[in-house]
């Protein structure tokens, strides 16, 4: 089968700093695959490798900042054959409705594909959305929050977790499926599968045209955080452990 | 103006209609739970078939939002729900603003890179599609007639076939009435470890809560125990983190607790930045001196 991993490339949210004025600063934070995406390239791998003479090729959209080599490399080096990426300024912080019809772009240029996996969400706006407006935007089914999927009779088996029940789902591909992160434990690639990454194919282009969006974002500031009094002890000096328990028994 | 609310369970659908009583004359519910009264001007209810999954209801929901002439829309974020809400957003032309916790004069703010920030935004379209985090309105406020219709599941022309359904197991952790919690992080190594938590725990009247790789990771904990933005919110009046390195996506569901107290083997980990005590120091020296001494 042909499977598409959908995966957005995010700033490490650990090298955000907050501006004077209050607003995140992420321009000299790392470029990184946004945190449950990994979990759904490792579910879409295993996929991959449970079905024989199935291929694997990964989409994304973002910034410029985005075709980033490392991150690129990280995304190949996980099981993936190939990587379709748009990569332009005006594709930054993009809405679902937006992200999607821009991903679906690069679905039709990724070729036939049976199936297109997502994340749970992504670690910025964590809207759960991108991977339904894809499936409308393709005119697919979708089914949310896989913990298990498998390829059985042409059909895909899914089990996911509501609320207070699980289900089990078949499903006729082609279709958008989004993944809970418990489905799978992201692979730590090796040195070799890191050297092969390099020479996988990798499609980069610029957007065709700035896409239109629905959501207008007023302001993004840091919130406000508690004060802490910070008493850090240290179990490796002496009395540490001890006054420590005493600072606990205070609070107790 | 009209509101249209999506809700599955009668706590949601009773949070966002009296959230919509704030914003609109006409407030109609859909829901594919049990039918709610008394909230709404009309409950408009599906029953889902046996072998079909309720995301896949959203022909009938887009068609009778069409009818209800709403402009606003204001989601339950459940599984499904979040869905049928991209769904609707999508055949109204639009995107559905996440994790909202407060909304005003159609501004909503949300959660931003787990907590890192806040974010407020605001749908440009013609119909605004919101979906509402728990405890963003008063339930008790919300008031209605005992309208209820039913609607009639008509089926996508693809859709995926449900075979099977199992209740979870119930979980007896009680969070939010915690005043004392001991939240387990990936510091603990091994599963047995959590024993020495546990014994903490129980010595000082504390629940035992984790950090959410020790729940949807491992699944050492049921759903219910993990704390953070995605999971509980809790306001303890003492709040152990130990062996959590103190990311904004935990520390937002425990940020207004009374005291913080973090255990970490790492001098540098962020969790030092967020706590009122804190010890340098391996959690299997640091637990048991703590039980024994208390
Ligand atoms: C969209 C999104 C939503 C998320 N929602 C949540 C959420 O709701 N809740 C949540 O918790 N996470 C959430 N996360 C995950 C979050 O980003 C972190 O990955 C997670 O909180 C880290 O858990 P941890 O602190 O237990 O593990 P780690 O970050 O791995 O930290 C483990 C810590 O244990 C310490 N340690 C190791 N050994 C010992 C020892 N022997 N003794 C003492 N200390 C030790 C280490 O120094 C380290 O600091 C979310 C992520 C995303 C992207
Ligand atoms: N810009 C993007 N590029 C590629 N995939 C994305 C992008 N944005 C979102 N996705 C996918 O859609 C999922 C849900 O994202 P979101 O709706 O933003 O929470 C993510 O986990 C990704 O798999």
């Amino acid at each position: 089968m042909n499977i598409l991993v959908a995966c957005k490339i995010v700033p490490d949210d650990q090298d955000i700093t907050v501006a004077s004025d209050g607003s995140l600063d992420s321009s000299r934070a790392h470029e990184i695959v946004s945190q449950y995406d990994l979990n759904a390239i490792e579910a879409a791998a295993q996929l991959k490798e449970a079905n024989e003479g199935s291929t694997l090729k990964a989409i994304s959209v973002g910034p410029k900042k985005a075709d980033d080599s490392k991150t690129k490399k990280d995304i190949l080096s996980r099981g993936v054959d190939e990587l379709y990426l748009m990569a332009d300024d005006s594709l930054a912080d993009l809405d679902s409705r937006a992200t999607a019809t821009e991903l679906a772009k690069l679905v039709n240029k990724a070729g036939d594909w049976d199936v297109i996996i997502v994340g749970d969400g992504s670690a910025d706006d964590y809207a759960k959305q991108t991977g339904v407006q894809l499936a409308c935007a393709l005119d697919v089914p979708y089914v949310a929050g896989a913990t298990n999927l498998s390829f059985q009779e042409g059909n895909l088996e899914i089990q996911r977790n509501l609320e207070s029940e699980s289900e089990d789902i078949e499903l006729a591909v082609p279709a958008v499926v989004s993944v809970s992160p418990e489905i799978a434990e992201p692979r730590i690639a090796g040195m070799r599968d890191i050297l092969k990454a390099g020479k996988k194919p990798q499609n980069v282009e610029a957007a065709e045209e700035k896409p239109e969006e629905s959501i207008e974002t007023v302001s993004i500031k840091a919130p406000k955080q508690a004060d802490r009094k910070q008493e850090v002890f240290d179990a490796s000096d002496g009395e540490g452990l001890d006054k420590f328990v005493s600072a606990v028994k205070e609070v107790l | 103006m009209n509101a249209f609310v999506l809700a599955e369970t009668e706590n949601g659908a009773r949070e966002l209609c009296a959230g919509a009583r704030q914003i609109a004359d006409e407030v109609t519910l859909f829901t594919f739970g049990n039918a709610v009264t008394g909230v709404a001007d009309k409950c408009l209810h599906l029953q889902i078939p046996e072998d079909a999954i309720a995301d896949d209801a959203y022909p009938s929901v887009n068609e009778s939002f069409d009818a209800s002439g709403a402009k606003v829309v204001l989601a339950e974020p459940t599984v499904r729900v979040t869905s049928l809400a991209g769904r609707l957003a999508a055949h109204a032309n639009t995107a559905a603003v996440p994790g909202v916790n407060a909304l005003k004069d159609g501004v909503a703010t949300s959660v931003y890179f787990g907590g890192t920030g806040v974010k407020e935004s605001k749908p440009e379209t013609d119909v605004s599609v919101y979906l509402i985090s728990a405890g963003t309105f008063d339930g008790t406020q919300a008031t209605g007639t005992d309208t209820v219709e039913e609607v009639e599941f008509k089926a996508p022309e693809k859709l995926a076939v449900k075979k099977g359904t199992a209740a979870l197991p119930k979980s007896d952790i009680d969070l939010a009435s915690a005043d004392k919690i001991v939240a387990c992080g990936r510091g603990f190594a091994k599963e047995e470890d959590l024993q020495l938590a546990r014994d903490f725990a129980s010595k000082i009247g504390a629940e035992v809560a984790c950090s959410r790789p020790l729940s949807e990771g491992v699944n050492w904990f049921p759903r219910e125990a993990y704390v953070g933005v995605s999971g509980a919110v809790v306001k303890p009046d003492v709040y152990f983190a130990v062996g959590i390195s103190g990311q904004m996506q935990h520390m937002v569901g425990c940020n207004d607790s009374g005291t913080v107290i973090a255990i970490n083997s790492d001098k540098n980990a962020p969790i030092f930045k967020q706590c009122d005590v804190g010890i340098v120091g391996d959690l299997k020296d640091v637990l048991p001196a703590l039980t024994k001494a208390l």
